[in-house]
């Protein structure tokens, strides 16, 4: 159950994860059309947000069409069946769902197909991971 | 893409018209496109703070890509502090997002009848009222307009006090700490009564080859790994150049009296990482992550935390002020980018009135009573305030050093400009080249538009690359004139390139990681046009670009005379310091210089190059002027 995880501190904000992000799957460069975002805020703050792929999804639960579903412990959206009203935006308690700006479909952090996620590849800090909660947790532990 | 979109706030109307494809082959995009933009459209001799000047913003056809360090944007107008080319760049992120919005460029022109803010929402374009925001400071500015909004993400571009009240050289701010700062773009803004532009773009751009050019991305993000310079940039940021600039006695201290400043230990990049850092930041989409933050634990500035400051505001509101307490210029360069001053020529102007303090030519009374001697930085804070208001003294130095030596009757000597813009963090003294590059540069004593550092820092394999092994030793010497020239030249074409891409100097300057050809390569790659990809093309665009600029000056009856240096590069040797005893000697170089540029003695481009670069209506316009025979 791997996810896009950001190890501690060391974003810089610079959003070359939502653009490469947005690039993996549209082939255009931009950065709302990426599926992961940093929060900015002045002087000090720069965070990475995405999925956590939950394993009870508020986002497929509100979503009255059945588009999202778990696959292999992966929250997926199918686009053909979604119908863009946006209630699994609402629902996401960490805003990392949204509507993809022009298509206006929920898109969200797919992986990349789980084996190299662009985000991890370009990050320049080096920041974010692909990793599993087991090893979050020992990583934690191990800092403590 | 590929759409311009023109704001009259006179009449309080905008159009959107297509990128003519013409002037895409020409000129590239932001600094060419300027140039021919400001040459077809002022008149000469007009004044800069009219409605009729023009201010651009423009992008590249990098912008807001994935290439690194090109989340750049950059304005243009003519400036109010030289009456010459004025020319700005910035990283942040306004640029990516000016681009998103769908627009290469934005064209403003006009003078709104209250003070206004246009809100730029992709297709939608709106000019606001700035009540609320008049009166207030950058930081202020970006922050009401984005509650305004209810986005937290719209960039905004915004003046401050500064440029409200046309202070020469008032700078442009974007996202807190990124700076379109020299020439007074500030000042222009605000004679058009706009206090901001707020973009917000929801588009993605594309570029032609999606293969070649990400080849191109990951090549170039790899280069950056690997340049042990860019990895020093990365931990340090700019202000590494302290310490270097410290140890080959350049380092201009006290009014660039000397390149030897005594606690230069206390300002370098080694004191600040250890005592002050407090977090890495970067521009869009950038590799090299050079932005730091800093915080200050003790003293008087205690709890300052703020961005920067740059090398150059190290050296102009520090060295050149006698200041060598860190939390003073992380203050000073704090109060310039919320006043929204810019930092060099800020403390450029005080340096000068200090000297002329130290030397008796004004009394305390005439500064308000502050005792101006070398360091002071309370002065200093109370100046920079004074400036940004127009109060008091601070009235005479908004005006720019070379104007407020000709209202005070005194001090011209002292003044440290070319064609009055006030002198960067160099000296010509001990680079020679560097003398060349103030000296004829478009906007006046600047080191973006092109600097050699081949020289200065001794990149051997670099200059040897470039230009061939058979010119070293001499064209790393920095004390001899020796090829510079031609290095100076080379840079300058090679930075009109990459100021049309546009892309930041921290890629190919210094660190010297890309040049030309890398640029070559990744304009073709992303805007499909072929002839991008070949050099001797490449080369031409650059030397079109540089000679329509110039005859931008020229038209403004610029010439010879005014590529010229402070008496006190060509005539007082450097008085210490591994460099002492030497003198800036110009007139071989700018012989040289002109020479391989194609223009005559006097500096003015001749009938035979403009026609070979294509420029017959500049021909027209210099003949009609009667600056060409």
């Amino acid at each position: 159950m791997a996810r896009i995880v950001y190890v501690g501190k060391g974003c810089t904000g610079c959003k070359t994860c939502s653009v490469a992000c947005a690039y993996a799957h549209d082939r255009a460069f931009s950065v709302k059309a990426g599926r992961i975002w940093v929060v900015k805020e002045e002087p000090l703050t720069d965070v990475p947000v995405t999925c956590y792929q939950c394993v009870r999804p508020p986002c497929k639960d509100v979503c009255p069409v059945g588009a999202i579903r778990r696959v292999d412990d992966l929250v997926v959206v199918n686009e053909s069946i979604c119908i863009g009203c946006g209630a699994c935006v609402e629902a996401c308690p960490f805003g990392a769902m949204t509507l993809h700006p022009s298509r206006g479909l929920a898109i969200k952090c797919d992986l990349c197909g789980g084996k190299e996620p662009q985000c991890v590849k370009v990050c320049p800090a080096k920041v974010l991971k692909l990793q599993v909660p087991a090893v979050v947790a020992q990583e934690k532990r191990a800092r403590k | 893409m590929g759409q311009v979109l023109r704001v009259d706030l006179t009449k309080e109307k905008s159009a959107v018209e297509q990128l003519p494809h013409e002037l895409v082959l020409n000129y590239l995009g932001g600094t060419g496109f300027a140039a021919r933009i400001l040459f077809n459209e002022l008149k000469p001799g007009m004044d800069p703070l009219s409605p009729e000047n023009r201010l651009i913003f423009a992008t590249g056809p990098l912008t807001g890509t994935l290439w690194t360090t090109a989340g750049r944007w950059a304005a243009f107008a003519k400036s109010p502090l030289t009456g010459i080319w004025g020319e700005s760049h910035s990283g942040g992120f306004f640029g990516p997002e000016l681009k998103y919005a769908g627009y290469d460029m934005l064209v403003l022109h006009g003078r709104a009848k209250r003070p206004v803010y246009l809100w730029v929402d992709d297709g939608t374009v709106e000019i606001l009222p700035a009540k609320g925001l008049w009166g207030r400071n950058t930081a202020e500015t970006t922050n009401l307009i984005r509650e305004q909004h209810g986005d937290r993400e719209i960039e905004v571009a915004s003046i401050g006090q500064a440029g409200e009240r046309f202070v020469r050289f008032a700078c442009i701010m974007n996202d807190y700490q990124d700076t379109l700062g020299r020439v007074g773009l500030g000042a222009v803004m605000g004679s058009k009564n706009l206090k901001a532009v707020a973009v917000r773009g929801s588009q993605a751009v594309k570029v032609a080859d999606d293969d070649k050019f990400m080849e191109l991305v990951e090549d170039a993000h790899e280069r950056v790994l690997k340049q042990p310079q860019a990895q020093q940039m990365t931990k340090y940021g700019t202000p590494l150049l302290v310490a270097y600039k410290s140890k080959i006695g350049e380092l201009p201290t006290r009014n660039h009296q000397t390149g030897v400043f005594a606690n230069s230990d206390k300002l370098d990049a080694d004191t600040i990482r250890a005592k002050y850092y407090a977090k890495t930041r970067s521009c869009f989409a950038c590799r090299i992550m050079c932005k730091k933050v800093n915080r200050i634990p003790e003293g008087k500035y205690k709890g300052t935390i703020s961005g920067g400051p740059e090398y150059e505001s190290i050296y102009s509101l520090g060295t050149n002020c006698g200041v060598d307490d860190f939390g003073a210029v992380l203050r000073a360069n704090q109060l310039c980018n919320l006043y929204g001053l810019d930092s060099i020529s800020a403390g450029c102007v005080i340096a000068w009135l200090m000297e002329c303090y130290e030397r008796g030519l004004v009394t305390r009374k005439q500064c308000d009573g502050l005792n101006l001697k070398w360091g002071n930085h309370d002065a200093m804070m109370a100046l920079i305030e004074k400036i940004a208001m127009r109060e008091g003294i601070g009235d005479l130095l908004a005006k720019g050093s070379y104007y407020a030596a000709k209202s005070l009757g005194k001090g011209a000597d002292l003044v440290m400009h070319v064609k009055k813009l006030e002198i960067s963090g160099q000296d010509g003294r001990t680079h020679r080249s560097v003398a060349l590059t103030h000296a004829i540069s478009v906007r006046g004593a600047d080191h973006l538009r092109s600097l050699v550092t081949v020289d200065q820092l001794g990149y051997e394999d670099t200059a040897a690359k470039r230009y061939g092994k058979d010119k070293l030793p001499e064209i790393c010497d920095p004390y001899t004139e020796k090829y510079k020239a031609m290095v100076v030249k080379d840079a300058e074409d090679t930075f009109a390139i990459r100021d049309s891409l546009i892309v930041c100097w921290y890629s190919c300057g210094w660190p010297p990681i890309f040049w030309m050809p890398d640029f070559a390569a990744v304009a073709s790659a992303a805007t499909g046009i072929k002839e991008f990809g070949r050099l001797k093309e490449m080369y031409r665009i650059a030397q079109r670009i540089c000679n329509l600029r110039r005859a931008f000056n020229v038209r403004e009856r610029l010439d010879k005379r005014h590529d010229s240096l402070p008496k006190r590069f060509t005539h007082e040797p450097m008085p210490d310091g591994p460099g002492k005893g030497q003198v800036a000697n110009l007139e071989l170089m700018l012989r040289e210089y002109y020479e391989l540029r194609g223009w005559n003695r006097r500096g003015i481009p001749t009938k035979r190059t403009l026609t070979e670069l294509g420029l017959l209506d500049v021909v027209r316009e210099l003949k009609r002027l009667g600056r060409m025979r």
